[in-house]
């Protein structure tokens, strides 16, 4: 590189300017592209200025070989160590009721320091088995207004919540409403999906994201995350990707007057599997 | 005036009467839209007889190429023919986005022929992004949309062979459109799911957030995670060995 | 004057001459990928500066607020406190945005530096005795960085972060007997629950930071005190260490590459938009967008959630989720797999010999290969990862494209590992460099105009020609 040290200059001074200007553009109010690339010109100024100086302007040192004083430790060195330890550790040992009891408190000790943590959660308990959904409970949406027959079309769908936690995590559904006769539900669940209108829960049985995803001229539903799919027309069975089960089905029942309300909560866990799902 | 008048002519208020009377029979005769067919449809039928009927069946009742065109309504016509989907030269394909085909004129004139022979079906829409609210317009598309659409409106891969697609080029009316005729394996929301003042809020935050939400620079397509892993290595770390490389040893 | 005056003021009081004296002498090899380490370091070291900046305004509570910042399509609508605060680091506190996004610039640069480092050590052989102390703490580090990229990301309460963390809590309620103890004891409860954004901070600034920390110290210490590896040349030995003195010339270059990854990193961070949690919107339980990806040093795990097969089991009446094995139980043998490579090398191979000199990757023909094959499995791993945005630019059905990696992830490492092996057991046999500065030819003049071709001049020095076979 040819006159280095002027290089070193300016790179120095446009570091210098480019500080300066960031000066300005923060009093301006601030504009992140501006400060971005000030601060490039800041940082890397100093930067290239460094080591442009280390290599071509410093001088070269003669011993640039040096012994690594740090080889194999010969066996007896070795042995000594390990000696040194273990009767250090004899010596305890030589007691050895006490010793004993030593280990002993330490570990109960260890046993009630970690018992406070168990205050970092609950036990799951049944919990994983119900959602907030109870028989009677009227559908509404996340805003909790109510859902009625009318609210959706053919090929429609919307997510819904039970009428006293709109919104609530483990209670999302979608009712989704296709042509009447089209579901092929068994006889146990057709009853608690009338008219074409049925209710799935909204949490993927794979790894528990939202569905959001209804392609309704194939009447599938679709997780974004790992493109889990189900088969909304046969009981939300996965027909592709990774989940495992069904999702389960809400029933519901729709009164004169158009209300929609839930008959009861899912009868399987809602989400991904545990440990004990089937129990 | 005298009693010998019983032959005059009827007198003018007769005349009068019985002017409206002819005329008001004659003027209901006159050519209406449900009786006879207007220019515009009649321009319509020349197109779709020459562009549509082939998959479309001339009745618009489908044939073993292209479902039927019963009750599909104006506003899907109009977003087919307006957003270049249809004509659809390969039957086999999937309908994509690309140049009208069609002049604004000529897609009326085919709008209004449809409507014609396969009524019923939604209504194009009237969007008006100006009275839509953008924050809410938000929430709903993040609810109802982001889903297949992504959360920035950029589209994504949504399986069953389709692209949910990039919400960018349509106009606001085309949304609303979309929104309510559920275009291929989209589903529809009637208006009693997004009213009208959601359709236009909706329409209104894609048409903001298409030319705003940008202020940390490159977006980088909006695509996430996958743009920006590739950028902190092509850019980020190639251009540190880079500088490894003219300042390290190399041997 | 100042200087000298300090230094013996400490010494005096230390009596540290000799150790001062010893370790600025000291010297460290040049070789340029002996600098990959370093990169992640500076990385590291800036996301703690940008780090500490962030801290200091963002509030991990999941508490409601209504945002009334300058983002428009937010104005009025309701928040969770902490993507109330990231919003205002994002829009309203100066240089926030910037500082926001070389933070996060600087975490990818972390991982990725991290990861061509580790290839670099693998490669060439430098875990072998007596370093393995210092590949199972990289590999540490590894696990921590990754640790604490997760938690990170996973603060601001966009719906991305959101979405990982349901991921996060699925898989380890799958984790048998105890998965559902776990995690409620972690989330303190069920998903999401009120308390967790609070406990990813603790980690997030606190427990992994410390961690990397001790890491990082006994990490560099441990290669400090055993020297550097280096390459095989003339004149050097097992013995010795030929190299640059820390100071002045080692340490003023090593600050001067520091500043330049704060650079870049600052670059980025202010020309490249990551993570727009204003694009993707709070995060709602019961709204996940469309496409989502964690960043891209968990993508090989996400890729493994994507292509793996719904296979669930039941044992004894109770259930295996299928996200057990590649959510726990594949990552969990290949990092162990990854930490215990020095030993399963030296027994597999014979080889206890204490090394000082890094190889080649030829010299190790099937290292080089298995290296290659893990390299092509974590590419197939990443891309399926994305496999909807790869979908989607390539146009193809993304269903086709999963069969597709799915071949890929048993083909394309087998044919990566088998190619470089080959390669590599060719290469050994000649001792040219691959890429070779070819041989200068020299012209002469001759009697009658034309031009005679003289001999060739001897390759550069230090790589002998092949024996003639």
């Amino acid at each position: 590189m040819r006159s280095p040290s002027r290089w070193v200059a300016l790179a120095l001074g446009a570091s210098t300017l480019a500080s300066l200007a960031l000066f300005g553009v923060y009093l301006g109010g601030g504009d992140p592209q501006a400060e971005g690339v000030l601060l490039f010109v800041a940082l890397g100024g100093v930067g290239a200025a460094l080591m442009i100086w280390a290599r071509f302007l410093m001088p070269e040192v003669r011993d640039r070989t040096q012994p690594r004083h740090h080889g194999p430790e010969p066996a007896q060195e070795l042995e000594g160590a390990a000696e040194t330890v273990t009767r250090g550790v004899e010596e305890m040992r030589r007691r050895r009721f006490l010793f004993r009891l030593l280990l002993g408190a330490a570990a109960a000790l260890g046993v009630a320091a970690i018992f406070p943590i168990r205050s970092l959660g609950r036990a799951p308990g049944s919990s994983l088995f119900h959602t907030h959904w109870r028989a009677g409970d009227r559908l509404v949406d996340e805003e909790g207004a109510p859902i009625t027959r009318d609210t959706l079309e053919v090929d429609s769908f919307t997510t819904v919540f039970p009428e006293h936690s709109p919104g609530s995590a483990d209670s999302q559904a979608v009712l989704i409403r296709v042509q009447p006769g089209t579901l092929r539900l068994p006889p146990d669940r057709a009853a608690g999906a009338p008219d074409g209108y049925v209710v799935y829960s909204k949490i993927c049985t794979h790894a528990g994201c939202a569905l959001g995803l209804y392609l309704a001229a194939v009447q599938q539903l679709r997780c974004p995350c790992h493109q889990s799919t189900f088969d909304v027309l046969d009981g939300a069975r996965p027909v592709y990707g990774p989940a495992p089960r069904p999702l389960p089905q809400l029933p519901i029942s729709i009164e004169g007057d158009g209300t929609i309300r839930a008959t009861g909560d899912f009868p399987e866990p809602v989400g991904p599997s545990f440990w004990d799902l089937s129990t | 005036m005298t009693s010998g008048r019983r032959n005059r002519a009827p007198s003018l208020a007769l005349w009068i009467g019985l002017f409206l009377a002819v005329g008001g029979l004659v003027w209901s005769f006159r050519p209406t839209a449900s009786n006879a067919q207007t220019q515009l449809e009649a321009e319509g039928q020349q197109l779709y007889a020459a562009s549509c009927s082939t998959c479309h069946g001339l009745t618009a009742d489908g044939t073993a190429n292209g479902p039927s065109l019963q009750g599909v309504g104006p506003a899907a016509v109009d977003f087919m023919l307006s957003s270049g989907r249809m004509p659809l030269a390969d039957p086999g394909q999937q309908p994509v986005r690309q140049e009208p085909r069609f002049t604004d004129d000529q897609i009326a004139a085919l709008v209004a022929y449809v409507r014609s022979i396969a009524p019923g079906g939604p209504e194009i829409p009237d969007v008006d992004t100006a009275r839509g609210e953008l924050p809410r317009g938000f929430q709903l598309f993040l609810n109802n949309c982001s889903g297949c659409h992504g959360a920035a409106g950029i589209g994504d891969s949504v399986g069953g062979g389709q692209i949910a697609p990039s919400l960018y080029p349509p106009n606001a009316t085309q949304i609303g459109e979309a929104i309510r005729i559920g275009p291929g394996v989209m589903p529809r929301f009637g208006e009693n799911d997004l009213s009208r003042s959601d359709v236009d809020s909706i329409a209104r935050y894609l048409e903001w957030v298409r030319d705003n939400g940008d202020e940390g620079g490159f977006q980088l397509g909006r695509v996430g995670a996958v743009a920006e892993g590739l950028i902190a290595l092509a850019v980020g770390l190639g251009s540190l060995v880079l500088v490894l490389r003219l300042t390290g040893a190399k041997e | 004057m100042i200087v000298k005056r300090f230094v013996e003021g400490m010494d005096d009081r230390l009596e540290g001459t000799s150790f001062i004296q010893r370790n600025l002498k000291k010297v460290f090899p040049d070789h340029w990928s002996y600098m990959l380490g370093e990169i992640a370091l500076y990385s590291f070291v800036l996301l703690v500066l940008t780090g500490t900046f962030l801290s200091f305004f963002y509030i991990a509570s999941p508490a409601l607020v209504t945002y009334d910042g300058p983002y428009a399509p937010l104005h009025g609508q309701t928040v969770s406190a902490a993507y109330d605060s990231v919003m205002r680091i994002s829009f309203e506190v100066q240089a926030g945005l910037v500082m926001r996004q070389i933070h996060h610039w600087a975490a990818l640069l972390f991982m990725s530096a991290i990861g061509f480092h580790l290839l670099r050590v693998f490669f060439t052989g430098a875990f072998r005795r007596p370093r393995e102390v210092s590949w199972v703490i990289g590999v540490g580090l590894l696990l921590t960085g990754i640790a604490a990229g997760f938690s990170g990301y996973s603060l601001p309460d966009d719906s991305l972060s959101g979405a990982g963390l349901r991921i996060a809590y699925s898989v380890i309620l799958s984790i048998p007997f105890v998965g559902t103890w776990i995690a409620y004891l972690f989330f303190g409860g069920e998903f999401p629950g009120p308390e967790i954004l609070n406990r990813l901070l603790i980690l997030h600034v606190f427990i992994v930071p410390l961690l990397l920390i001790a890491q990082l110290g006994a990490h560099l210490g441990v290669v400090w005190h055993q020297t550097h590896t280096q390459f095989r040349a003339p004149g050097r030995t097992e013995d010795t260490v030929y190299g640059t003195p820390v100071w002045p010339k080692f340490a003023m270059k090593a600050v001067g590459l520091a500043f330049v990854t704060f650079a870049v990193l600052a670059l980025l961070g202010g020309l490249f938009q990551i993570n727009p949690v204003w694009l993707n919107g709070p995060f709602v339980p019961y709204t996940t967008a469309s496409p989502s990806q964690p960043d891209v040093y968990v993508g090989w795990l996400e890729g493994l959630l994507r292509l793996w097969p719904n296979w669930e089991f039941e044992v004894f009446g109770h259930t295996i989720g299928e996200l057990f094995l590649p959510g726990v139980v594949v990552p969990g043998v290949l990092f162990t797999a990854l930490a215990a490579w020095p030993f399963i090398e030296a027994r597999v191979g014979g080889d206890h010999e204490w090394h000082n000199f890094s190889q080649r990757p030829r010299e190790a023909p099937v290292r080089a290969g298995i290296g290659a094959a893990a390299i092509a499995l974590f590419t197939v791993l990443v891309l399926a990862g994305g496999n909807d945005v790869v979908a989607k630019y390539l146009n193809v059905e993304v269903d086709h494209l999963n069969v597709i990696l799915r071949w890929l992830l048993l083909i394309a490492p087998v044919v990566a590992g088998g190619l470089t092996w080959w390669i590599c057991r060719d290469l050994d046999k000649t001792d040219d460099h691959p890429i070779a500065v070819p041989a200068r030819v020299r012209f002469r003049r001759n009697v009658v105009g034309g031009f005679d071709r003289e001999s060739d001049e001897p390759p550069s020095a230090g790589i002998e020609k092949a024996p003639e076979s």
